[in-house]
């Protein structure tokens, strides 16, 4: 990957005032961080590799991010689909948000949103969830019902609801997040079975038809808690049911929040 | 000299389960090491930093404080006596054993926290020397060492590379827990391990002087870009105690709950009006610093941090105390405010 085009590029655009933030990633013992460059000299830290885990798009819902748009953001296909979701959804314009696009090893240059919903349709037209996921989901599918629910206790036990799943998500924008709807409280914030069970199982929900399947979240998780297993599952409920796959179509409807008269309706008995 | 092989740690967890400890130990889990309370079959790790610390034991993520009924038409208010099982924490970082000042202070500060304080009494704090840190370590640039003794009970000292520890028994509970482990423990000589390396990065003196005179300041905005508002970091850290009172009830029951709270959290201080006076990530990480190196040292007389680096390794933005404190020493030096 042409990482050295990408770094002269962000300083070209910083340089230009195509951009007044560069969010993308930098090395920080041994791991990849986010980075933010604000000034051309800066570009240097740029990097990327495999391990960069983290959605750029997330940073848009921040105050401080949005004060500094136009903002360009290195994007794997996954975050520049999450970006298109967040077109679709009236979250972003073409004007805030630059993409230095990167994937399968290849540097794809600067690119407005259109030409990103472009690129993702003509080069990476299918979504590529995690193969390991896939095969533990089915794993876990196949398990009798109270050998399910006895790995989700283990695994939801550890939740500390600290919600760094959350944070780490560009999906997850609300400005007041069901949790924290407090009058009365809907959901327990207590970091117990009934709280923690009700808390992951939402978001998973909330996050279907909507989640392009970064592992931001569970690459987030402080916990090792293996949210991929919910979200994917809830993306592949979500192909097979409505053969939709979020995120390369800005005009795209939402599939929880549309309607058509020829969807199946032979759940109503 | 009291000795165990590293190889056997987990013979002196059994004898002291098997003693009545509750013991808590670094264990495997998954790809991480947490403490843990120890089982028959848990992997003792004493080679990974814990994900958690040692706060988890002493202040829950979530605890029952008071307890209501419904006995015929009355709420009748039930007694909620603290659960404070006899508790070893075994094989724990200095770092961990040396934030218990703060929490002992805090909960004792203005009122006197008797379930904070119940689980405080009922614990042994058996510190190891850490041989090995990582670029996440700055103990010793707020006043801690990987060998401090600072709350310990006893000490793990590794011994002869890495072979076995010494067990050094420092006030009475470390005694009672010498007695207690038994035949766990041989004796013999053994040479102590030499402690890690931890090189001082910063003065916290300097750090609080620039806090004191820079509550306003463009770099706040600058080094909180990064952060996402979650609460990884406050929830891993050995010091940060707020909490959060919650009430919650069934149809026969109403329990008060104190839940972990983070000053990370947009909610925080989000007042009933709407109002929020901490409005941007920006004023949040400014207060989790602040409270650190300005606040607490002015009350207290002592750092609200120990330098664990747990906060770095967790953070999923890749925000570091450590970074910003670096950062800080390096503006208050550029522009000593002690000059004007």
């Amino acid at each position: 990957m042409d990482l050295e085009k990408m770094r002269q590029d962000a300083a070209a655009l910083l340089e230009g005032g195509r951009a007044t933030l560069v969010v993308g990633f930098r090395e920080r013992a041994g791991e990849c961080v986010p980075a933010f460059v604000t000034a051309a000299e800066g570009t240097a830290v740029l990097t990327y590799d495999e391990s960069c885990m983290a959605n750029p798009a997330a940073y848009l819902r921040k105050t401080e991010v949005r004060r500094r748009t136009p903002v360009a953001l290195v994007a794997r296909p996954e975050v520049m689909r999450s970006l298109i979701l967040l077109k679709a959804e009236h979250q972003v314009s073409d004007e805030e948000v630059l993409v230095l696009g990167v994937g399968d090893d290849t540097y794809h240059g600067v690119l407005t949103l259109a030409e990103t919903e472009q690129l993702l349709n003509e080069q990476y037209p299918d979504p590529s969830p995690d193969e390991a996921t896939l095969a533990e989901i089915e794993r876990i599918q196949a398990l009798p019902p109270e050998e399910r629910a006895r790995f989700w206790s283990e695994q939801l036990a550890k939740c500390t609801r600290c919600y760094a799943c959350r944070a780490a998500c560009p999906m997850c924008y609300c400005e007041r997040c069901i949790v924290e709807r407090n009058v009365p409280q809907w959901i327990s914030t207590a970091a117990r079975e009934h709280g923690n069970y009700a808390w992951n199982v939402i978001r998973a929900f909330h996050l279907a038809g909507r989640c392009t399947e970064c592992g931001a979240c569970e690459a987030a998780c402080p916990q090792g808690i293996p949210l991929m297993l919910l979200n994917s599952l809830m993306a592949r409920e979500v192909r097979d049911t409505y053969g939709e796959k979020p995120g390369y179509d800005a005009e795209a409807q939402p599939v929880i929040g549309s309607w058509n008269k020829e969807d199946d309706d032979d759940f109503i008995r | 000299m009291k000795l165990i092989d590293a190889s056997r740690l987990d013979d002196l967890a059994k004898a002291l389960a098997g003693a009545g400890y509750r013991v808590v130990v670094p264990a495997e889990d998954g790809e991480l090491v947490r403490y843990a309370e120890w089982t028959s079959q848990a992997t003792i790790r004493t080679d990974a930093f814990p994900v958690n610390s040692v706060k988890d034991f002493l202040l829950p993520r979530s605890e029952v404080i008071d307890r209501y009924e419904l006995q015929g038409d009355d709420f009748v208010p039930m007694d909620v006596t603290p659960e404070a099982p006899k508790t070893v924490l075994l094989a724990v970082r200095p770092c961990d054993a040396a934030a218990l000042a703060l929490l002992d202070t805090i909960f004792n500060w203005d009122f006197e926290d008797e379930l904070y304080n119940a689980r405080r009494a009922a614990a042994t704090v058996v510190p190891m020397v850490c041989t090995e840190a990582d670029e996440q370590c700055f103990c010793t640039s707020v006043g801690g060492a990987p060998d401090s003794t600072e709350n310990a009970d006893a000490m793990l000292r590794p011994a002869d590379g890495g072979t076995r520890f010494i067990l050094d028994p420092l006030t009475d509970k470390g005694e009672a827990l010498v007695e207690a482990a038994g035949t766990a423990l041989t004796d013999g000589e053994a040479e102590p391990d030499p402690r890690a390396e931890v090189p001082v990065r910063f003065d916290p003196e300097r750090v609080r002087a620039w806090l004191e005179e820079n509550f306003e300041s463009d770099l706040w905005d600058l080094m909180s870009l990064a952060c996402l508002g979650c609460g990884a970091c406050a929830y891993a850290c050995p010091t940060c105690h707020c909490f959060d009172i919650q009430d919650e009830s069934t149809r026969s029951e109403v329990v008060r709950l104190r839940n972990w709270d983070s000053c990370g959290f947009g909610l925080f201080t989000r007042h009933a009006g709407g109002h929020n006076p901490r409005p941007d990530q920006a004023a949040r990480w400014r207060n989790r610093v602040m409270h650190k190196f300005a606040y607490i040292p002015e009350r207290f007389s002592m750092i609200g941090c120990t330098g664990c680096g747990r906060c770095a390794r967790v953070c999923p933005a890749g925000m570091a105390m450590l970074d910003a404190c670096v950062r800080i020493a390096q503006e208050s030096k550029k522009a000593p405010v002690y000059e004007s």
